[in-house]
């Protein structure tokens, strides 16, 4: 079920499935807690994303050989069931319009949708984060709706504005900064997540839900949107 | 304590050992490119292993200093000159007020640390003062800045045994661990990758190292993105090598047939596009002894102090 395999000379790599399972991702963070807890005078840092747990430990504390087999007995034990955490659930408002969603028009073609449905689709469900990174406070969320799925831009685009929200496939993102990227943009948001404010680090943990909601153009401009 | 900048460079960042906590939030690992040499800076200086230094990539510059205190530059030779005269690296030097720094182009590797007593008294973000830029955490300097420093008070004359000053000249060997995929690659596969000298690319900076040689065929071209730590060679799609480094993303999603060893990287940073690498098997046990004599002499522990 579990495998544990190394990563470099002071990190081991933990799978906890071989396909991206909704279930995963809580359980993940959940073991990464226990293990935190029960192991801080060896674990530096940990990387939890879709199926697995990047672990890193100090070297000079224990052995690859050493820690590996403390993980695997305390993933014996490990009961996914019980749930310690309550996942947030992270609100984001969203301008779909036109103008902000450079690739909404050509996708409501490509689908058939009319732009209320698009939105509603987009919208109306709660994701989940399965990893984070890319770039800081870069969540990926999932799963899209089929009807909305697209795939990445065969070229990437230089530069997407900060709040664009694209979707790749079966996920879907908001971009924290100005970043280049493949992701058909669907609209942005007001909501600041760059890091200029610190507070932002923490707006997103794996296993947290997110849902998107649609704000019109006026409120958009209203609450600082730029067009 | 301070300097002032009058040239700031081609790129020239304040850096310490590194941002490691933040990894599961989406932050690179950042920090010095060079272990090695900047271990040594802060060694000879009597400094915390977490000090920050400047890493001066190239060249390029020139610092005015206004105070006295005690530098120590280790890593390249960037032809490192006070008052226009030749200076020694590798060791302390005194400086005086309106004394010139300037380290103009690369004779030997690529990167100098310049370290003073106490690190640079940038502001720490997120538990570093590691400056990264693809993640718009600090800033290069500038010209005109003032770097300020703790107070340096001792008069320390020490330097580094001449044996110990690495070669970097020397044909490039990179250590690796059988890590990740290793074992999904075939006797072929390998063959070819651990058969050849590689070149490096001039796509190679702070976030990974692009080689250039015999692409290996390979099937799969993504998967399900997992953590990525230090030194880890991802077999692009292309069958290209990329070494993944200091500012990589947290996570990725292609095939990685190992990891370097992270003193080699050390190495591996001072070289310029061009030069030759080859790819060495390393166990793991051998790879933690050596590191962890490393993190003893230097005084490294990665849990107390992050």
């Amino acid at each position: 079920m579990h495998k544990i395999i190394l990563a470099g000379e002071n990190s081991l790599l933990i799978y906890f499935g071989d396909k991206i399972d909704p279930a995963l991702p809580k359980n993940i963070a959940n073991f990464a807690n226990q293990l935190k807890n029960k192991y801080s005078e060896f674990v530096v840092s940990l990387t939890p994303a879709y199926t697995s747990l990047l672990v890193r430990y100090d070297l000079n504390k224990t052995s690859a050989q050493v820690f590996k087999s403390k993980i695997s007995d305390l993933l014996e034990r490990f009961d996914p069931a019980e749930i310690e955490r309550f996942p947030n659930i992270i609100h984001i408002p969203v301008y779909y319009g036109f103008e902000v969603g450079l690739d909404l028009e050509r996708l409501l073609v490509e689908q058939a949708l009319t732009l209320d449905e698009f939105i509603h689709i987009h919208s109306s469900q709660s994701y989940l984060v399965y990893a984070i990174g890319f770039s800081p406070v870069f969540a990926f969320l999932g799963e899209v709706d089929k009807q909305i799925q697209a795939p990445r831009l065969a070229t990437p685009r230089i530069k997407i504005p900060a709040g664009s929200v694209g979707i790749a496939d079966q996920q879907t993102a908001v971009y924290p900064t100005d970043s280049s990227g493949g992701w058909n943009i669907i609209g942005r948001t007001i909501v600041d997540l760059s890091l200029k404010n610190p507070d932002n680090l923490d707006k997103f943990e794996v296993g947290d839900q997110v849902e998107f909601y649609p704000i019109t153009r006026d409120e958009f401009i209203r609450y600082g949107g730029q067009i | 304590m301070s300097f002032k900048v009058i040239k700031p460079g081609f790129l020239t960042t304040v850096q310490d050992y590194g941002r490691l906590t933040h990894t599961q939030q989406g932050l690179s690992q950042s920090g010095v490119m060079d272990e090695q040499a900047y271990a040594w800076a802060n060694h000879l200086l009597d400094n915390h292993y977490n000090d920050s230094a400047l890493e001066i990539t190239f060249g390029g510059v020139i610092l005015e200093a206004l105070d006295k205190m005690v530098i120590c530059v280790c890593g390249a030779d960037l032809d490192f000159k006070v008052n226009d005269q030749s200076a020694p690296i590798w060791r302390n030097l005194q400086i005086r007020p309106t004394d010139r720094l300037s380290w103009s182009v690369p004779k030997h590797g690529i990167r100098a640390y310049l370290a003073v007593q106490g690190g640079f008294q940038t502001q720490a973000l997120f538990g570093s003062k590691s400056v990264n830029l693809r993640e718009h955490i600090g800033t290069a300097i500038t010209k005109d800045e003032t770097l300020t420093c703790a107070p340096s008070n001792s008069n320390l004359e020490r330097l580094m045994m001449p044996r110990y000053i690495p070669d970097y000249h020397q044909k490039v060997i990179l250590r690796l661990l059988p890590s990740y995929q290793y074992s999904e690659f075939n006797d072929a596969q390998k063959a070819l990758f651990f058969g050849q000298s590689y070149t490096i690319s001039y796509a190679n900076d702070r976030s990974g190292c692009r080689l250039n040689g015999a692409p290996i065929a390979i099937k799969r071209d993504k998967m399900i993105s997992e953590g990525i730590s230090y030194g880890s060679v991802e077999i692009a799609t292309d069958g290209l090598p990329i070494i993944l480094l200091k500012d990589a993303p947290s996570i990725g999603g292609y095939p990685k047939i190992g990891t370097v060893f992270s003193l080699d990287l050390a190495i591996l940073s001072q070289q310029q596009p061009n030069a030759k690498v080859r790819f060495e098997l390393m166990d793991i046990d051998q790879a933690q002894k050596e590191r962890a004599a490393f993190n003893q002499f230097f005084g490294v522990s990665e849990i107390q102090n992050h």
